[in-house]
């Protein structure tokens, strides 16, 4: 388990430097054309000339890579090109932005597909063909759509929920939940239409085998086979889906903090694409890539875990 | 482990309930950002939607149009721009020139104090210049004709220039006036902790920098009856329609939007404020026919002036908040003329006889074209030429280069939404022979010499000389200008505001709670 776990920290500290390189060398540019978004429109060549040489941007761009490396081994990310923040301290303050929209977008989605997929599939008939119906929906709608009606009904209309921003658990917990509301909402819409269908399909496929036919005969009670015993085989397809889906939810989490004004990584990841922030891009992927490495990692530990038939080499 | 799971989620779901129920009662905490929050918000704090965010607080890297509303509240300047554009006295009490505008004398107030405690004073202004004339910010521009800042007394200062600029004063109201305590420019910290004079103190422990900057009242400021507000907050929303739905709950007082949801926010009950800043159009760069023989007749440009429809443009792409024009200079600009506006009309047939008198039967030209709020304009620029004879053939760009292609040299016309400033300022940019948006260095001999003239004449002459070069660049088509933009500027029921001319958007003191 031990050698596992670090071969995996070992392969996710060779795809960050991938990541990070080929990151560098897709988005890097003519300095004048970064030095011209930030000095805008009336900027002479040597405005431009000037404010290059002061930024550093002026040296060739091996150099300027191999600086960033060299800064980002030691925890130093470099400088927004725009603003005087530290990378550092613009993923501090976004980082946790995009993960609680994530994150709760993950476990609502787990637990409301838990508790269709399992209706479904137990009940079958009307039940399971409505909740069938209600998953294609789901997984049809756009989340940026139903992110726009929510914000029409529950904010503009009924003022139940704030249209935009987000509040720190740290400042207000009610004002933190009432800021992701509506985000996780959105984003949790299409998965839980995925999920519900895997969640389905497996515990049909489960509760069809023999194992469970001896159990019945056996006089285990109905709850007891339902819960401890087929959910946990069906877990694990449903925790690969969810695992993925983690990683999806970070991609969908672009378009929705854009909708609710979220200072999150999707914002950030954006505007630095937008305006060639190239340190700030940098600091995005590197992040993005731990998170998912991570998230990967966990969710193949859990597998061992539920799943002993899974052996982790 | 899937039990655990749905604990966890039956707990997150009953305290999402809870909070849901806190909010529609109407009574959330006041850090909430509910929209039950709007009495709170507008009782004694202004809440400004910003469509940027902040850069730097360091007087040298400071921004003019939207990012004002970062800086105004903690900076004071040596003079204040009424809504006219007018220099009015604020820091700076009196002003003159002498006989040939190369020297300005100034004289300041002696009772301001900036916030670390340290008096402002003749010093203060020298330090300040030379500091933003020492940096490599996107203003440098303004202060860089001042050779010499000389103290004559701590309420009295010269600013010597190796040569007139006529909006020195003007600029004054902007960066190049902006006093920032002289320690604090030392300090190498000025970027994220500004220590101004302002109105408003920055809040940094209570700010987070990427959603909100609060700024509370300064208690020993020398103008408070100017700023009516307990607290101001801004808010970066770049998204127009977040914005927009930041302003119908009341999450923002204020907020530059833009026509195409100017209808929408009004039906809500949104006061739709606008004044035009910016004009839209052609910058036919090859005036001298470098690229395209055919621009250098006089009458081949004039035909394009008229090949265009205006009011149909106007009308269709703008939602009608903008007006047809022929010049570049915005109504408060010292070069207008109101009688320009409606010089070149659309006549098709005109333009024929023009392309015939100049003896061109068709040619083609070609213009940079990207993305972004113009699509659906650029076709009909295309086939309006077409209906004259003129192929217009487009090379499309990535919208991050709009500018930088635009100002290659590569094409011999170029259409773009500029920002129309002071007459000075927007000849240095689009017309003078080294001007950035004078891109193949056109120049004429006629016109150089009533720029200079405008240079060294004062008062009503120089008005005067301004419009002439207004006039002459009408009348020789330099440029194929179609309207002017209206910045569209939101404000709720508790807020008023007057625009600021030459400015994206108002000025802070420009805002006032409506009962007041």
């Amino acid at each position: 388990m031990i050698a596992f776990a670090l071969r995996r920290l070992l392969f996710g500290l060779s795809l960050i430097l991938f990541a990070t390189t080929a990151t560098f060398f897709l988005v890097y540019r003519d300095a004048s054309l970064v030095t011209r978004n930030i000095l805008g429109e009336g900027a002479t060549q040597a405005d431009l000339d000037a404010r290059a040489a002061a930024m550093g941007l002026d040296r060739p761009i091996l150099v300027q890579f191999l600086d960033w490396l060299g800064g980002a081994v030691t925890g130093d990310f470099g400088q927004s090109y725009f603003s005087t923040e530290s990378v550092a301290s613009i993923l501090v303050s976004r980082v946790p932005v995009t993960l609680s929209i994530v994150a709760v977008g993950v476990l609502v989605s787990a637990l409301v597909s838990a508790v269709l997929g399992i209706l479904a599939a137990v009940r079958g008939g009307v039940i399971d063909r409505i909740v069938q119906v209600l998953s294609v929906i789901g997984m049809a709608l756009p989340n940026f759509w139903v992110a726009l009606m929510l914000v029409v009904v529950f904010a503009v209309t009924w003022r139940l929920l704030p249209a935009t921003g987000y509040v720190s658990p740290a400042q207000s917990v009610s004002g933190w939940l009432a800021s992701i509301t509506l985000p996780v909402i959105a984003l949790a819409v299409a998965s839980i239409a995925a999920a519900t269908q895997q969640v389905r399909g497996a515990m049909i496929d489960v509760l069809d085998t023999d194992y469970i036919r001896t159990l019945r005969a056996s006089g285990v009670r109905e709850r007891s086979i339902l819960f401890r015993h087929a959910l946990k085989n069906a877990a694990s397809p449903a925790l690969t889906v969810l695992s993925l889906q983690f990683i999806g939810l970070f991609g969908g989490a672009i378009v929705i903090e854009k909708v609710f004004a979220l200072p999150g990584l999707g914002t950030t990841a954006v505007n630095a694409t937008l305006q060639g922030d190239v340190p700030v891009l940098l600091g995005v992927v590197a992040v993005t890539v731990v998170i998912v490495v991570a998230v990967n990692l966990l969710i193949d530990l859990a597998n061992g875990w539920v799943n002993p038939k899974v052996t982790l080499r | 482990m899937t039990t655990k799971f749905a604990q966890r989620g039956a707990v997150l779901a009953i305290a999402a309930a809870v909070a849901l129920a806190g909010c529609s009662t109407g009574t959330p905490a006041p850090e909430d950002t509910g929209a039950a929050d709007t009495e709170v918000v507008s009782a004694g704090t202004l809440t400004i939607g910003a469509r940027v965010d902040n850069n730097s607080f360091d007087p040298a890297n400071l921004e003019i149009g939207n990012r004002v509303q970062y800086w105004q509240p903690v900076y004071d300047t040596l003079i204040r721009l009424d809504a006219e554009g007018q220099p009015q006295p604020n820091l700076a009490t009196e002003w003159s020139y002498n006989d040939d505008g190369t020297v300005l004398t100034l004289q300041l107030r002696d009772d301001v104090t900036f916030s670390d405690g340290e008096a402002f004073d003749g010093e203060s202004v020298k330090a300040n210049i030379e500091h933003i004339k020492a940096g490599t910010g996107q203003n440098r521009f303004m202060v860089e004709a001042i050779e010499e800042v000389v103290v004559s007394s701590p309420t009295e200062v010269e600013l010597r220039l190796s040569e007139p600029v006529p909006p020195l004063v003007s600029y004054l109201g902007w960066v190049a006036g902006v006093q920032a305590s002289p320690a604090a420019l030392e300090s190498g910290t000025i970027g994220d902790a500004p220590v101004g004079s302002g109105p408003y103190l920055y809040d940094a422990a209570g700010s987070v920098r990427g959603t909100e900057y609060i700024y509370t009242k300064n208690p020993d400021y020398w103008n408070a009856d100017d700023f009516p507000y307990e607290e101001v907050i801004v808010r970066p929303i770049n998204d127009v329609t977040a914005l927009v739905n930041a302003l119908k709950t009341g999450q923002v007082d204020a907020a530059l939007l833009t026509p195409q949801v100017a209808g929408e926010v009004e039906a809500a009950g949104i006061t739709v404020n606008t004044l035009s800043v910016a004009w839209v159009g052609w910058l036919l760069a090859d005036r001298n026919g470098t690229v395209v023989p055919e621009l250098a007749d006089v009458r081949v440009r004039q035909a394009i002036n008229h090949a265009f429809d205006r009011e149909a443009m106007v009308t269709a792409i703008m939602s009608g908040y903008g007006e047809p024009t022929s010049q570049v200079f915005n109504t408060a600009s010292q070069a207008y003329d109101a009688e320009l506006d409606e010089y070149y009309t659309y006549d098709p047939e005109r333009a024929k006889e023009l392309m015939e008198e100049a003896g061109v039967d068709g040619f083609t030209i070609t213009a940079p074209e990207w993305s972004g709020p113009w699509t659906n304009l650029f076709p009909i620029l295309k086939d309006q030429l077409a209906e004259i004879g003129i192929t217009l053939e487009y090379v499309t760009i990535p919208p991050d280069q709009a500018v930088a292609q635009a100002l290659s040299g590569d094409y011999p016309t170029v259409f773009f939404p500029l920002a129309s400033a002071s007459a000075w300022q927007d000849i240095q940019t689009w017309v003078a022979p080294d001007a950035p948006w004078n891109m193949l260095g056109a120049t004429d001999a006629e016109l150089d010499q009533l720029i200079e003239e405008a240079q060294y004449a004062q008062g009503d002459e120089q008005e005067e000389a301004f419009q002439e070069v207004g006039t002459w660049l009408v009348e020789n088509a330099w440029f194929a200008p179609l309207f002017r933009q209206d910045q569209v500027f939101g404000t709720n029921a508790e807020t008023t505001v007057t625009m600021q001319a030459q400015n994206a958007v108002p000025s802070l003191w420009q805002f006032r709670p409506a009962a007041d």
